[in-house]
């Protein structure tokens, strides 16, 4: 059974904070997911005993190209212009050891 | 201020080869309108003025390339298309100062067809939401009514094209988000088969859902802006290789030639009286036509909305994975502890309804309900796919309603969640498919709202889809310009 105990979990491996301004907002939250889930309930009414799950619906996808690295010059420094902390050519993280 | 803004694309394009005008009037006629619309709805999270009159004029000096497509005429994108030298928001907070490094395939080929990139247009945050409601940067307004939601979540490129601030957009479609925003604000909207047109630098919501397409006044304009940006693209590897048809040279189409399909389970929804007024107005113009309308049955269409937000969630969950305030985006200054960076920039900067889906996507991909929710919707998605090739079997396309209710007022549905979810049951079941499917007005309703039909057909059958959809045109009443100063 879904509830604010098990939400608060999957919120920890989500890397999200419940916080209260949702419940402000937009309703309770942790009661949404309950609600929401439990119209996902609906799928035990279908049929699906050996059916192969459709997960993407591609067709005539691009074949693997060769593992090859492509020179773009600057787009490194590009990349690293972007980043909110750095330390030199480096991303910046608070310690972990 | 001159008056060009009227023009379809496909007109404007054939002004330009008269040389009637140039790409410079063209392009400020339609900056002129988006000034002088855009206090009202709000469609632009940004406006590239200079670079875009620069643009035009570098392109009258050098002169009419016939060998680009769309050479000289103003578009938009929307904000998850990457673009160098703007930022790339997709209306969320957590990207609200990224510039990206890379282009979109999508942008790069409009450029190199010669279009004039004027804005980056409105969307619900990550593209999740049916009504631009959910912009970190505020929503869009309904030309129609500035009361009501355009749609979503190419809620500002309906808008947009709707206000005459440009010809064309391009937009993304995951359950329904360029059809559903081009009905309610009385476009033409295209959502291609899945593959046919890049994913590369598309901010990414739902990987296996996700389809980018344009937006427009005609199916002739969606036929032109498809020509430019479809086709094979080594940068993405679900792309498809095969080689687009021809979108612009087409034998017009005999009432004869057509049988629609209605999916029953589609047009048996409760509808709002003044859509209902209009979709059976439709249907009756098209029967007198001599077009042959029947029922078929797609009979797991039912679980869709369940099978959708299952999907969709578990996707979204992972692709935003990656906003951890560490590489790019928004970091919450101050903290000591790598998990609590984490934590702290990911809940302050991303919006409730997309810590909402994500916290869905994580629970249905956790041990113990992975079997029970996203294995069993995708098996589910396997039986709404067979529904769709049975149901096409025995009839070019599939004609159904986009939305069930005309444009809403602001916060109508924003406390009740899975009411939203559900009244995207008429434009998701087709993302699952991956077919295409084309949006077009169908009429105004008593409100002065406009009401969208879609027709839904085989995969990578957009040039068939694109003639019926201008053969219905033809048919069906214009709706003029929303009643917009």
């Amino acid at each position: 059974m879904l509830d604010e105990k098990s939400a608060k979990a999957v919120a920890e491996l989500a890397r999200l904070e419940l916080v209260d301004s949702d419940s402000h907002s937009r309703g309770n939250i942790v009661d949404d997911f309950v609600k929401i889930v439990g119209y996902m309930d609906i799928l035990a009414h279908a049929q699906t005993e050996g059916v192969d799950p459709l997960y993407c619906p591609i067709i005539e996808a691009q074949p693997p190209r060769a593992d090859e690295p492509k020179s773009r010059p600057g787009l490194a420094d590009k990349i690293l212009e972007e980043a909110p902390e750095r330390v030199g050519r480096f991303f910046a993280v608070p310690r972990i050891v | 201020m001159n008056q060009l803004w009227h023009l379809t694309l496909c007109e404007a394009a054939k002004g330009l080869a008269e040389g009637r005008f140039g790409a410079l009037d063209l392009v400020l006629a339609c900056l002129e309108r988006l000034k002088q619309t855009e206090p009202s709805i709000k469609a632009c999270l940004t406006v590239l003025e200079e670079e875009s009159l620069a643009y035009a004029r570098s392109l009258d000096e050098k002169g009419r390339d016939p060998q680009k497509p769309l050479w000289g005429l103003p578009v938009t994108v929307k904000d998850v298309f990457c673009l160098l030298g703007a930022p790339t928001t997709a209306g969320s907070k957590i990207l609200e100062n990224y510039r990206p490094a890379f282009e979109a395939t999508v942008v790069e080929r409009l450029k190199a067809a010669g279009a004039v990139i004027i804005a980056k247009t409105n969307l619900d945050e990550f593209a999740m939401g049916s009504s631009t409601e959910f912009s970190a940067y505020g929503p869009t307004c309904n030309p129609w009514n500035l009361e009501r939601v355009p749609g979503g979540s190419s809620g500002g490129a309906a808008a947009s094209i709707a206000a005459g601030q440009s010809l064309a957009a391009m937009g993304t479609d995951t359950g329904g988000s360029i059809r559903q925003p081009a009905a309610l604000c009385g476009c033409v909207g295209l959502k291609p088969t899945y593959g046919r047109v890049s994913r590369y630098g598309v901010v990414a919501y739902g990987s296996s859902l996700d389809q980018a397409g344009p937006l427009a006044r005609s199916a002739a304009d969606c036929a032109l802006m498809l020509s430019a940006v479809a086709g094979p693209d080594g940068r993405d590897s679900t792309c498809s290789m095969r080689k687009i048809d021809d979108y612009l040279n087409l034998c017009p189409l005999k009432a004869s030639d057509l049988v629609l399909g209605l999916p029953e389970e589609l047009w048996s929804a409760d509808f709002a009286p003044q859509v209902a007024n209009v979709l059976e107005q439709a249907k009756k113009i098209l029967t007198s036509a001599g077009v042959t309308l029947k029922s078929v049955k797609m009979p797991n269409l039912r679980f869709s909305v369940a099978a959708y937000y299952i999907l969709a969630a578990a996707e979204a969950s992972t692709n935003l994975a990656r906003y951890d305030g560490v590489r790019y985006g928004y970091r919450e200054a101050g903290k000591e502890d790598l998990n609590d960076l984490y934590f702290s920039s990911r809940t302050k900067a991303l919006g409730p309804e997309v810590r909402r889906r994500i916290l869905l996507g994580t629970f249905v991909l956790s041990s113990g309900y992975y079997d029970a929710y996203y294995r069993k919707a995708a098996q589910v998605r396997r039986l709404i796919a067979n529904d769709y090739y049975k149901a096409l079997k025995d009839c070019n396309f599939l004609l159904a309603p986009v939305s069930s209710i005309p444009p809403w007022p602001f916060g109508a549905f924003t406390a009740d969640p899975l009411t939203l979810y559900q009244l995207d049951m008429m434009t998701l079941p087709l993302n699952l498919a991956g077919g295409p499917g084309l949006s077009l007005p169908a009429g105004l309703g008593a409100d002065g709202l406009p009401v969208g039909l879609q027709l839904m057909g085989r995969a990578f059958e957009e040039a068939e889809l694109l003639n019926a959809g201008m053969f219905f045109e033809r048919l069906l009443p214009p709706i003029g310009w929303p009643p917009l100063n």
